[in-house]
């Protein structure tokens, strides 16, 4: 049987890839939202949960590097 | 925007209470007493409406401030805030520098605009140095492009006026205060605070002594010619600048004159009668705050040539010695009017604090006593002694753990000597041998001309306070590159030591190649996806570790090496964290330094570094940060650092700014900080490098490094990336802490810190993985081998 899926690739460098997999296996977004990992750079994730990632990801950079939000 | 508005303002408001030494917290109240009122309320009311800020902060006051007709001849902007800014690249920039170093704070010192900010301690230096009010606002007018706001000339006068008028001396090992101005003696007087510290409550008028007239002071052989040459450039400068603008204002160079001599009391000041009355010594720091709250700070002055009751040490710099010009006008600050003024002067390292030091000795010509922070420094001292200067070596005696000189005892006792120790001897309290406890008793039976402190910025207050009650000393000067620490306790230094005397421009000293053409960069190094996960599932110490131990940085460390090995240069790389210190160390087969390494194979590991050739690179933790004199490195690489210190970057970077032998226009020194790219020290690297920024330095950030495929570098498989993952993860947490330095206490006594861990990791066998450790064996070089079998 066939399962069809819409979703998003992500290419990503090795280093993010895995902070996306942090946040799936922690379910920080509510549920897991990865479909496949295809290769070191390469995710295949589910298409309603980019916004949300995408605010997660910024606020995540922001803790990051405090400073440079600040000025 | 109208929150950042306030928030910028809000910061000029309690501008003070920055300045106020927070350990006096409890005094907050009175200690804003002494804020001149004028200068913040000014602010608020006139400006509040009309200064428009925008996005970035940047302040608008086209309408505030009208230019003047010749403004394009004229190189300052001075904001109502305080701040000041300054054209580096106007003619009359030289004229406007001095003067802006003695009135104010730099800021920010970058290639084409500085900025600098008036602050209360600023201009209370700036009178301590001999400027009058008059001539500090007449000047500012003068150099302004537009009319001095109001606020700002307020602000100048309530800060000077009462400057300068009382005086700390210390005469026959008692203390006085002393003034001329009669009614100002009354209010001190009057005071109930400064009452309870007076030891003989009647004022009496000093015995006029017949002042003999005031020689200058002559630094140093050789300096006459340099002084010329100093005033040729000057003159020269100030003809081609004329010549290509004609447009260098006369006013300002005629003020310029008068501002750059030395200044000598008015003569109808001297002519009033000298006030003195004496306090108790253990008071004085009471004194002194209390005459701070009440606007009449004291001033510490010595006047060593007509101290008749301390003998003179008899020494004088050698002939060959030469001062730089920054040096000279440094301690021409300091001797302005024939007499040692305390206060603190910042150079940056490397260039030539040691010779300040050691001038100021022979200048002061009296007993004095040096203090430095480590051993190793104090080594140094002394050998920095020898080398400039006619010193014997019965006068140097040095008070270490390590290396007691016997204090001198019976006709040698009275004799001056120059004293050199660490601040932790001086300090300590607990019980000292027998021989120490009599070296001590001669410190403290000692009247010193001179107190020296090295590296000041780093002693804690407390430990300082000590210091000041156990030593008594006439005049105090300060040493350090970098006036700044993360707690704010930095400020305690105008209390303690005085004002800040000079500050050199970094930039100026490196175009003048008198410090090394430094290129600073930060190579960004990813995260490999292994580590990078478990960077994630960690806590903060172990987060720390797992950037540090980033295979990939670990490469570009490597091949960072091999390529300036191969330039012949001399590497130190710095890391903070002892577990990754040794991991890189021995992984790449080079000598390490650290705080348990024993003070002979320190020596031995620097010497072989110094004068071996083969030996290129050490890895040193952060003991090596200040007083490791090590002329011959030009690389650095940082691959750990503490935390955010802007303080360790500066001093780190200092290791390398001596200036090197081939002086071209190219950078001869490289200055590399490795961070792990999406962690924690990306935000660190930041902060860290802020202070060397606001100097002027720019780093350059390296994304990639060039012919990295092409080196044959470690770590490169898969497996070893994990296995060394694995042993980071296999390390106890004690092992992913940074590395405590162990105060060096005296008498050799060593602190005894108490762990907590659990057996396994006491006997070593916490997180013991079998493969990984045949595996290691098996690569052992085999140097190691022969040890384990």
């Amino acid at each position: 049987m066939v399962n069809v899926k819409k979703g998003v690739l992500v290419t990503s460098d090795p280093a993010f890839r895995q902070l996306l997999i942090h946040l799936d296996d922690s379910r920080q977004l509510g549920s897991k939202f990865i479909v496949r990992e295809l290769d070191d750079t390469h995710l295949f994730i589910e298409k309603e949960i980019v916004p949300m990632l995408e605010n997660k990801v910024e606020q995540i950079m922001e803790n990051m590097n405090p400073e440079a939000v600040d000025k | 925007m109208a929150t950042k508005e306030r928030k910028r303002r809000g910061k000029w408001d309690t501008y003070k209470a920055e300045e106020a030494p927070s350990l006096y917290s409890g005094n907050a109240d009175k200690e804003t007493s002494s804020v001149p009122k004028a200068a913040s309320h000014n602010l608020n009311g006139e400006n509040a409406s009309s200064v428009m800020t925008d996005e970035f902060g940047a302040k608008d006051y086209r309408k505030d401030m009208p230019l003047k007709g010749d403004f394009t001849a004229r190189p300052l902007w001075v904001a109502p805030d305080g701040h000041i800014f300054l054209e580096s690249f106007s003619p009359v920039y030289k004229h406007a520098r001095d003067f802006l170093i003695a009135i104010s704070e730099p800021v920010c010192r970058p290639q084409h605009i500085h900025e600098y900010q008036l602050t209360a301690y600023s201009l209370y230096a700036a009178v301590s140095v001999g400027l009058q009010t008059k001539d500090i606002i007449e000047y500012l007018e003068r150099l302004s492009k537009s009319q001095l706001p109001k606020g700002v000339i307020t602000f100048v006068q309530m800060c000077t006026v009462s400057y300068g008028k009382v005086k700390l001396v210390l005469k026959h090992n008692r203390y006085f205060v002393e003034s001329r101005h009669s009614d100002v003696m009354q209010k001190l007087l009057k005071d109930s605070v400064i009452q309870s510290c007076i030891l003989d409550d009647r004022v009496q008028p000093a015995q006029q002594t017949e002042l003999p007239a005031q020689e200058k002071i002559k630094f140093s052989h050789g300096n006459e010619n340099e002084k010329g040459v100093e005033k040729d450039g000057a003159a020269a400068d100030g003809t081609a600048a004329a010549a290509t603008d004609g447009k260098v204002p006369a006013d300002i160079d005629e003020f310029y004159g008068k501002i750059d001599g030395d200044d000598e009391e008015d003569a109808e000041i001297r002519n009033l009668q000298l006030l003195t009355f004496e306090i108790k010594q253990e008071t004085i720091e009471t004194v002194q705050k209390r005459c701070i709250e009440l606007e009449y700070p004291l001033l510490a002055e010595y006047d060593f040539r007509n101290d008749t009751l301390n003998p003179n040490l008899g020494i004088d710099l050698k002939p060959s010695t030469t001062l730089r010009p920054y040096q000279e006008k440094s301690l021409r600050k300091m001797f302005g009017n024939s007499r040692a003024r305390s206060g603190v002067i910042v150079l940056p390292c490397g260039a030539g604090k040691t010779l300040v030091g050691v001038t100021a000795v022979t200048t002061v010509n009296k007993r004095c006593l040096v203090l430095a922070n480590s051993n190793v420094s104090v080594e140094q001292w002394r050998a920095q002694f020898k080398l400039w200067s006619t010193i014997q070596d019965k006068q140097l005696v040095r008070f270490t753990r390590e290396a007691k000189d016997p204090a001198p005892s019976g006709a040698d006792a009275t004799k001056p000597v120059v004293c050199i120790s660490t601040y932790s001897m001086v300090a300590y309290s607990g019980r000292r041998t027998l021989q120490a406890e009599e070296a001590m008793k001669f410190i403290e039976k000692q009247e010193w001309g001179l107190l020296l402190l090295d590296e000041v910025h780093t002693i804690p207050a407390k430990m300082f306070r000590r210091v000041l009650t156990i030593v008594q000393a006439h005049c105090k000067l300060g040493l350090t590159a970098t006036l700044v620490r993360e707690d704010d306790k930095i400020t305690d230094l105008n209390f303690l030591i005085g004002p800040k005397i000079y500050e050199a421009n970094w930039m100026e000293l490196q175009k003048a190649g008198h410090i090394a053409k430094v290129q600073c960069a930060e190579v960004w190094c990813p995260m490999t996806s292994a580590f990078y996960s478990y960077y994630l599932r960690s806590q903060i110490a172990r987060k720390l570790l797992l950037a540090v131990m980033n295979p990939n940085k670990f490469r570009i460390c490597q091949f960072l090496i091999k390529f300036h090995e191969r330039r012949n240069d001399k590497i130190i790389v710095f890391s903070d964290n002892v577990f990754a210190l040794k991991r890189y160390a021995i992984e790449m087969q080079k000598p390490f330094l650290y705080g348990e390494t024993s003070q002979n194979e320190r020596m031995k590991i620097l010497q072989n570094f110094q004068y071996n050739p083969r030996v290129n690179t050490i890895f040193v933790s952060k003991v090596a940060d200040t007083s490791f004199d090590l002329p011959e490195a030009n690389v650095l690489i940082q691959i750990s650092a503490h935390g955010g210190s802007r303080r360790q970057e500066a001093q780190r970077l200092g290791r390398i700014l001596r200036a090197k032998k081939h002086s071209t226009d190219q950078f001869n020194a490289f200055f590399y900080s490795l961070v792990s790219q999406d962690t924690v020290e990306m935000g660190y690297s930041r902060k860290r490098q802020r202070f060397l920024v606001n100097q002027g330095y720019a780093y350059k950030v390296v994304n990639n490094l060039p012919g990295m495929e092409l080196e044959d570098l470690k770590l490169a498989s898969k497996e070893s990336q994990l296995q060394l993952l694995q042993q980071v993860l296999a390390t106890s947490d004690a092992d992913a802490e940074e590395e405590d330095v162990k105060e060096e206490l005296a008498d050799g006594t060593i602190r005894i810190s108490r762990r907590e861990a659990t057996m396994a990791s006491m006997s070593g066998g916490q997180g013991a993985q079998y493969h990984s450790k045949a595996k290691a064996i098996a690569e052992r070089h085999p140097l190691f081998k022969r040890f384990r079998q």
